[in-house]
C-alpha cells in the first residue's frame, strides 16, 4: 500500500520527463538529428499544403468539400506507373495523367457538379463520398487491386541519402534526396498556384466565384469552367501526390488515407484560407515528424497518424478562427 | 439638366410574351416590351411587381417557362448569364454583389476579364504581351475610375465600403465590361440626395458619352421622369403600359395601380 | 538676381539651367506624370501666345479658379510673360463673391478647371460687363456648351503654337518686356468684413521673400512638395509658385481633393505646410487609430510616444540627451516613428511649417516628437507671406520666431505689430483709402495682429490689436491670448475673457461635453445633460485647477503677467451659433456675450459668489426653452510674476 504514492509520483515524473524532458535533452545531444527531422517535416508538409490546397480551392470555388481527393491520388499514381509498366516513357506518362485528370475534371463537371448545382453542401458533399466509391471500383477493374511499385529511377527521382556537416555536428545529418525532391517540387508547385491565382485572369475569376457567385456570373465568368479548373489543379496536386507518396512505398489503394492527413491542416488553416493552407501543411508535417520521433517511447508507436490533430485542437484553442481566418470586416 | 443629343434607334432587345412562374407565384405572365438602342428605359411598378425578375431572365439568371428573347436580332427561349455578358449585356444589382474581399480596382478589373486574351503562363509570369495586355486594360480601368470619380478608393477592400460608394463600384465593374445593353436595378436606392445627384449625372454622362443602351429599375419617380426616354409599368407580374414618361404619368391604369398608392420610398 | 527680375525670365533660365529636371507631376489615372522644366516653358510658350491669339494683352487679368493643377500653374506665368496679371480665386467660393473679384479686377478672361467652375462663370457672365473669354482645362461635360466665347485648353495651345509660328520673336519681345516692378499677381483676401480686397505684389515682392526663405533654410532643387491648398492663398503662391521657380524644385499636384492623404504618401514630400487644422485632423486619426488597434500595438505606441515627447524635440533641437532615450529613440524609430511617418507620408520631410493661427502645443510637440522639423511662421497676403519664421533650433509652440531676412518688425504703442520688407505690398487694388490706413508713408504695414517680443527677440501674437485692452493700472490685456490658452486643454471648449478698464482678468467657460463626459462616466458621476455637468463641484474644481496652470504660465511672462484670471465661472449652457453667441464659423461674439450676460460679468467684478442667471436656449431641434441656474463664482489663484527677468537682461 505505501509504494502506491512513490508509485504515482513516479509514473507521473517518467510521464513529466518523457514529454518534456528527454526531448529537450536529446536536442540538444543531437543537433543533427533535429535537423533531419526537420527537414523530413518540411518535406512532408509541403505535400499536405499542396493537398490541403486543392481542397481549398474546390471547397471556395463551389462550396464542396471533396472526399474524393484521397482516391484521386491513388488514381492518378496508378495511371503514370500503369502507363510506364506499359513502357510509355516517363514525361508522357505524366502527360498521359494530366489528361487523364482533366478529362476526369470534365466528367465530374458534367455528372456531378451541374446537375446539383445550387443544392446544399451536405449533398454535394455526399455526391463526392459516391464518386470516391465509384472511382475505386473503377480503379481496381482498370488496375487491379495489387499496389505497384514506383520505377523511381525512370522518372528520374533520385533516392539517395545525403550526408552533410558531418565536421559541425557529432554525426551527419543525413537526407533523403526522395525527401528533398518532393520538398522543391512541392514548394514550385504552391508558387505556381498562387502566381495562378493572383496574376492571371482565371485565377481572379476565381477569387472572384469564391467571393459572390452571382455577381462572378454577371461579369461574364463561366462557372463551369472555374469548376473544371479547380478540379484540374486538385487533379495535378493528386498526380504528383501520387508519384511521391507512391515512391515512398508503393502506389497503390491504400494511399488514399493520406490524403486524410490534409483534413488536420484544413482545420488548423481554416477550410477558405489558401495562406492558412499552405503555413497549416508546414506545421503539421513538422510537428509530426517531431512527435513521433520524440514521443514515441512516452506515447507510443502510431503517434504520426493522430498527432496531426492534437497539433490542430491545440491551435484552436487560441484562434478559434483558424490560423487565418480573418475577422470579416463588413459594414451595414 | 442637359438635353440627350443621341438619336434613338433600332431595336436592340426584345422580350416577347415571357412567362416565369415559381412554384405558386407568377412573377410574370406574358411581358413583352423592346429595348432600342441608346435609350434610357425605365422599368418601374410596386415591390413584387416583377422587375428585378425580367431583368434576371434579360441576363440569363433566370429561365422563363414561355416566351422568347431577342438580342441583336438573335432570338433564344433562355440565356445563360456567361453567354449575355459576352454579348455585351452588364449588370448591377439590387443588393450590390460585389467581390467584397477584393480591392475597388481588382473588382473592376473583374470586368475586364472576357477582354482578355493572354496566355495563362505568360500572365503568372507577367511577361511580355500578358503585361503589355495587363497595362492596356488597366489604363481603361483607371479611366472609368476617373469617370466615376472613385481615385480614393482605388486600393481599399470593397466590403469595408459605405453602400453608395459599393453601388458605384458596381457600376464601374459594368461599365469596365463595356457592354451595349447596361442593366441597373435600383442604381439610388439607398442614397443621400447628393449620391443620388451624382449617380443620375454618371448614369447620363454614360448613356451620352458611350452611347451605351440602358434599362434600369428605380422607384424614385423624380429621377425616372428626369432621364428616362420610355417607361415601362409592371405590376404583379403584368405590363400595365409602356410610353414616354408623359404618356405614363397620364396613363389611368397606372394612376390607379401605382402613383396613387403610397410606395416604400417617395413618390412625386 | 542681376536682370532675372520676372517669374517668366526665370522660367526660361531654369528651362536652360535644369532643363531635365521635374518641374511639376500630377497624378492622372493613377498614374505620375511629369513635367521637365523645359517642357514647363513650352507649355507656357503655347499658353500664353494662345491667350494672346484671344486677344489676351499687357495689363488685363486672368481669373484663375480650380483645384491646383499644373495647367492652372502654367497659366499664371503664362499670363506675366505677355504682361497680365493672374488672379487666382479660391474654388469654393459662391458666384456671387466670384463676380465681385471679376467685376472689381475688370476681368476680360477666366481659365477654370472644369465644368462646374464653368457654370459659376456662366452666371456670373449674365451680370457682369467685362468677362469676354473663358478658358477650360477638364473637357468633361463640356461637350453641351457651344458658346463662342468658351474655349478648350487644348485648342488655345494649339491655337497658341500657330501664333508663335506666325509672330517669331513675339512671346521672347514680351517676356523680354517685363520688368520686376511690375504687378506679378492679385491675391483678394476676405477681409471679416466688407468686400474682399486685391492685395497687389510685384515679381520682386514674391522673388525677393521666396528667394530669401530659400536660402535661409536650404531649399534644393532635389526638394518636392504637395501643392494642395488653395492657389489664392498667398502661401501657395509663395511655396507651390514662387518658390518652384527659384528654388527649381518639383510642385506635385494631387490627383482629387479627396486623395490628398494617399498622394502624399506615394510622393513623400521633403517641404511641407499645412495650417494647425490639418495637424489636428492628423493627430486625431492617428490616435482613434490606434484606440482600434490591437493592445499590443497600441501599448507599444504609447510607451514610444512618451520616450519620443521626452527626446525627440531635444534631438531635433540639439540638446543633450541621456545615451539611454537616445538608444530608445533610436528603436522607436525602427518600430513606431519610422512605419507612422511612412503612412504618413512624412518620412522625407525636411522641413514643414504651420502657419493661421495658434496651434495647439501637444500637436506641435507630437510633430516634433515625431523628428519632423515642424516650425511656425508669422505672415500675411500683405507681406508675401514672411513676417517672422522660427529658426532651426530655436522652436517654442507659443512664440512666431524672428524676423525674416531682410524683413524689420515693430511693435507700435498700442501693441500692434508692424513690419516692412521687400515682400510688402504695393497697395489694395483700386483701394488708395485701405491702402494708406494699412501703410504708412514711411512703409511700415500694419498687421492688425497684437504681439510682444520676448527677451530673446522672439515674436509672439497675442490677440488681434483691436482687442487688447488695458486693466485700469494699465496692464496689458490681450483676452483671445488667455482663451486660447484655456481651450488648449481639452476639458474646456470655449471662454470668454473679459478685462478692459476693469481692476482685474475675469472669464466664462464652457467645459466640453465630450471630454468632461468621459471623466463623468470614468468616475461613475451620473449627468442629465451639460447644465447639470458643468455645475458639478469636481468638474468646477478641474476646471479651476486648469485655470490656475494657465496663471502660472502666465506669472513667467513679464508683460502678460500681470493679466492673470482671478475670477471666473463656468456657463450653465454651451455658447452657441443658434443663440447668436457664436458666429457661423464658430468664433465667439464678444460684444454680444457680454450684453446678454451683463449680470455676470457683473458678479465677476462683485465680491459675490454666487450669481442667478435667466436666459433663452435653442436646443438641438430647434425649439427654444428658457434656462435658469444660480452659478458659482469662482476664485482662482494668481501667482507673482517674473519681473527681476526683465532688469537681470
Ligand atoms: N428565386 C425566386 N424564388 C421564388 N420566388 C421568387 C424568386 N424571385 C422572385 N420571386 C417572386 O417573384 C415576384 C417578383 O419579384 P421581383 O423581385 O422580381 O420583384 P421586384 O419588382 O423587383 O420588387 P422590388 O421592388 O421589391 O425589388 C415576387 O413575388 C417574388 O417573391
Ligand atoms: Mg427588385
Amino acid at each position: 500500500m505505501d509504494g502506491a504514492p512513490v508509485d504515482l509520483l513516479n509514473f507521473v515524473m517518467g510521464v513529466f520527463g518523457g514529454l518534456f524532458l528527454d526531448p529537450v535533452v536529446s536536442m540538444f545531444n543531437r543537433p543533427d538529428k533535429l535537423i533531419q527531422l526537420f527537414t523530413q517535416g518540411l518535406s512532408a508538409g509541403v505535400m499536405y499544403s499542396l493537398i490541403a490546397l486543392g481542397f481549398v480551392l474546390i471547397f471556395k470555388a463551389s462550396g464542396v468539400f471533396n472526399f474524393a481527393q484521397g482516391i484521386m491520388v491513388v488514381f492518378a499514381g496508378l495511371t503514370v506507373v500503369t502507363l510506364m509498366e506499359a513502357g510509355v516513357p516517363a514525361l508522357l506518362a505524366i502527360g498521359g495523367a494530366i489528361v487523364a485528370m482533366i478529362a476526369l475534371a470534365f466528367a465530374i463537371e458534367r455528372a456531378v457538379l451541374r446537375p446539383l448545382v445550387n443544392q446544399d453542401g451536405i449533398i454535394l458533399f455526399m455526391a463526392t463520398i459516391g464518386l470516391a466509391f465509384f472511382l475505386e471500383g473503377l480503379g481496381q477493374t482498370i488496375f487491379g487491386a495489387d499496389p505497384k511499385p514506383v520505377p523511381v529511377d525512370k522518372l528520374l527521382i533520385p533516392d539517395g541519402k545525403l550526408r552533410l556537416w558531418g565536421d559541425v555536428f557529432p554525426k551527419p545529418v543525413r537526407i533523403y534526396e526522395l525527401d528533398l525532391t518532393a520538398a522543391i517540387f512541392g514548394a514550385l508547385m504552391v508558387a505556381a498556384i498562387l502566381l495562378f491565382l493572383n496574376r492571371t485572369k482565371m485565377g481572379r475569376a476565381l477569387r472572384a466565384v469564391a467571393d459572390d457567385n452571382q455577381a462572378a456570373l454577371s461579369v461574364g465568368i463561366s462557372l463551369q469552367t472555374i469548376w473544371v479548373i479547380v478540379w484540374s489543379l486538385a487533379g495535378f496536386v493528386a498526380i504528383f501526390a501520387g508519384i511521391m507518396w507512391g515512391a515512398q512505398s508503393q502506389a497503390g489503394f491504400s494511399l488514399a488515407v493520406l490524403a486524410l492527413k490534409a483534413l488536420p491542416v484544413l482545420i488548423l488553416g481554416g477550410f477558405t484560407s489558401i495562406p492558412g493552407a499552405i503555413a497549416g501543411g508546414l506545421i503539421i508535417g513538422v510537428g509530426e515528424k517531431l512527435g513521433e520521433f520524440y514521443w514515441r517511447g512516452v506515447l507510443g508507436d502510431g503517434v504520426e497518424q493522430w498527432f496531426g490533430y492534437v497539433i490542430a485542437l491545440f491551435v484552436l484553442l487560441f484562434r478559434p478562427q483558424g490560423l487565418f481566418g480573418e475577422k470579416i470586416i463588413e459594414r451595414v | 439638366m442637359t438635353e440627350h443629343r443621341r438619336i434613338v434607334g433600332d431595336t436592340l432587345l426584345k422580350v416577347e410574351n415571357i412567362s416565369l412562374g415559381f412554384g405558386g407565384v407568377q412573377a410574370l405572365s406574358g411581358i413583352s416590351f423592346e429595348i432600342r438602342e441608346h435609350e434610357i428605359l425605365a422599368i418601374i411598378g410596386p415591390n413584387g411587381a416583377g422587375k428585378t425578375s425580367m431583368l434576371n431572365v434579360i441576363n440569363g439568371f433566370y429561365h422563363p417557362q414561355e416566351g422568347a428573347i431577342a438580342f441583336k436580332g438573335e432570338v433564344r427561349r433562355t440565356m445563360r448569364p456567361h453567354r449575355a455578358a459576352k454579348q455585351g449585356i452588364a449588370r448591377t444589382f439590387q443588393n450590390v454583389a460585389l467581390f467584397k474581399g477584393m480591392s475597388t480596382l481588382d473588382n473592376i478589373m473583374s470586368g475586364r476579364n472576357l477582354r482578355m486574351h493572354r496566355n495563362i503562363l505568360w500572365q503568372m509570369l507577367y511577361y511580355g504581351p500578358a503585361r503589355n495586355e495587363e497595362m492596356e486594360h488597366r489604363h481603361r480601368v483607371e479611366e472609368i475610375i476617373d469617370f466615376l470619380e472613385i481615385q480614393a478608393i482605388r486600393r481599399t477592400p470593397v466590403g469595408r465600403l459605405p453602400y453608395g460608394l459599393q453601388k458605384r463600384v458596381e457600376l464601374a465593374r459594368a461599365l469596365a465590361m463595356e457592354p451595349e445593353l447596361l442593366l441597373l436595378d435600383e442604381p439610388m436606392a439607398g442614397m443621400n440626395v447628393e449620391e443620388k445627384e451624382d449617380m443620375c449625372r454618371f448614369i447620363i454622362d454614360v448613356n451620352e458619352q458611350f452611347g451605351t443602351t440602358i434599362a434600369l429599375i428605380e422607384h424614385d419617380m423624380g429621377v425616372v421622369m428626369d432621364i428616362s426616354d420610355r417607361v415601362v409599368v409592371l405590376d404583379y407580374g403584368r405590363k400595365l403600359a409602356e410610353g414616354t414618361p408623359d404618356e405614363v404619368r397620364a396613363n389611368q391604369d397606372v394612376i390607379d395601380a401605382y402613383l396613387g398608392v403610397p410606395h416604400e420610398e417617395e413618390l412625386v | 538676381m542681376s536682370d532675372t527680375d520676372t517669374f517668366p525670365k526665370l522660367l526660361l533660365e531654369n528651362a536652360s539651367r535644369i532643363g531635365n529636371r521635374p518641374g511639376c507631376r500630377e497624378k492622372d489615372l493613377g498614374i505620375w506624370q511629369t513635367w521637365t522644366w523645359a517642357q514647363v516653358a513650352d507649355e507656357v510658350r503655347a499658353l500664353a501666345c494662345g491667350l494672346a491669339a484671344l486677344g489676351f494683352g499687357r495689363g488685363d487679368k486672368l481669373i484663375i479658379i480650380g483645384d491646383n493643377r499644373p495647367r492652372l500653374y502654367w497659366s499664371m506665368t503664362a499670363a506675366q510673360a505677355i504682361g497680365g496679371v493672374p488672379v487666382p480665386v479660391y474654388q469654393d467660393s459662391a458666384a456671387k463673391e466670384m463676380g465681385f473679384v471679376i467685376d472689381h479686377a475688370e476681368a476680360r478672361f477666366a481659365l477654370a478647371e472644369d465644368q462646374e467652375q464653368v457654370d459659376k462663370l456662366l452666371e456670373i457672365k449674365g451680370t457682369n460687363q467685362t468677362l469676354e473669354s473663358i478658358v477650360y482645362d477638364d473637357a468633361r461635360g463640356m461637350r453641351n456648351y457651344d458658346q463662342a466665347f468658351l474655349h478648350d485648353f487644348d485648342k488655345v495651345q494649339e491655337m497658341g503654337r500657330a501664333f508663335d509660328r506666325d509672330n517669331p520673336g513675339f512671346y521672347d519681345d514680351a517676356v523680354a518686356a517685363g520688368k520686376g516692378s511690375d504687378i506679378s499677381v492679385m491675391l483678394y483676401t476676405s477681409g471679416t468684413t466688407g468686400n474682399p480686397k486685391g492685395v497687389v505684389l510685384t515679381h520682386t515682392n514674391v522673388m525677393r521673400t521666396a528667394e530669401n526663405n530659400e536660402k535661409m533654410e536650404g531649399l534644393k532643387e532635389s526638394d518636392e512638395i504637395l501643392a494642395y491648398l488653395p492657389m489664392a492663398w498667398v502661401g501657395d503662391h509663395i511655396f507651390s509658385f514662387g518658390q518652384n521657380y527659384t528654388a527649381g524644385f518639383c510642385v506635385n499636384c494631387p490627383e482629387s481633393s479627396a486623395t490628398v492623404m494617399q498622394d502624399l504618401r506615394d510622393i513623400g514630400p521633403t517641404y511641407f505646410f499645412a495650417p494647425p487644422r490639418i495637424f489636428e485632423n492628423i493627430l486625431t486619426t492617428v490616435m482613434v487609430r490606434m484606440e482600434d488597434a490591437a493592445p499590443i500595438k497600441r501599448r507599444l505606441f504609447h510607451y514610444f510616444m512618451d520616450v519620443a515627447q521626452r527626446a525627440g524635440t531635444r534631438i531635433l533641437d540639439g540638446k543633450p540627451v541621456s545615451s539611454m532615450d537616445r538608444l530608445l529613440y533610436a528603436l522607436g524609430n525602427v518600430l513606431v516613428y519610422g512605419p507612422l511617418k511612412n503612412t504618413l507620408g512624412f518620412s522625407r520631410i525636411r522641413l514643414a511649417y504651420t502657419a493661421g493661427e495658434a496651434i495647439g502645443p501637444d500637436i506641435f510637440d507630437f510633430f516634433r516628437a515625431l523628428g519632423i522639423n515642424l516650425k511656425q511662421l508669422y505672415g500675411m497676403t500683405e507681406a508675401s507671406v514672411f513676417i517672422t519664421v522660427q529658426p532651426d533650433g530655436q522652436i517654442r509652440p507659443d512664440t512666431v520666431g524672428v524676423p525674416a531676412p531682410e524683413v524689420e518688425v515693430k511693435i507700435a504703442d498700442n501693441g500692434e505689430v508692424l513690419f516692412r520688407g521687400p515682400g510688402s505690398f504695393q497697395e489694395y487694388y483700386k483701394s488708395a483709402e485701405a491702402t494708406s490706413e494699412t501703410k504708412d508713408p514711411e512703409g511700415w504695414v500694419h498687421t492688425g495682429d497684437a504681439g510682444v517680443f520676448t527677451e530673446d527677440g522672439h515674436l509672439k501674437i497675442i490677440d488681434r490689436a483691436k482687442d487688447v485692452g488695458r486693466l485700469n493700472d494699465g496692464t496689458l490685456v490681450a483676452p483671445k491670448y488667455l482663451e486660447n490658452k484655456l481651450k488648449f486643454f481639452p476639458n474646456i471648449k470655449e471662454a470668454v475673457a473679459f478685462g478692459h478698464q476693469r481692476d482685474y482678468v475675469a472669464a466664462f467657460i464652457n467645459i466640453d461635453l465630450v471630454a468632461m463626459g468621459n471623466w463623468a462616466e470614468r468616475h461613475n458621476v451620473a449627468y442629465g445633460g451639460y447644465q447639470e455637468l458643468a455645475a458639478y463641484p469636481d468638474v468646477q474644481d478641474i476646471v479651476r485647477e486648469h485655470v490656475e496652470q494657465v496663471n502660472r504660465d502666465l506669472a513667467s511672462d513679464p508683460q502678460l503677467g500681470g493679466s492673470q484670471i482671478r475670477r471666473f465661472l463656468v456657463l450653465p449652457k454651451e455658447l452657441d451659433a443658434d443663440d447668436g453667441e457664436l458666429t457661423r464659423t464658430r468664433k465667439v461674439r464678444r460684444s454680444f456675450v457680454a450684453d446678454r450676460y451683463a449680470e455676470l460679468i457683473e458678479a465677476l467684478y462683485s465680491d459675490r459668489n454666487t450669481c442667478h442667471v435667466e436666459t433663452e436656449v435653442t436646443f438641438e431641434d430647434g425649439r427654444k426653452g428658457m434656462l435658469a441656474a444660480d452659478l458659482r463664482i469662482l476664485d482662482a489663484k494668481t501667482f507673482p510674476v517674473a519681473e527681476a527677468m526683465r532688469e537681470a537682461s
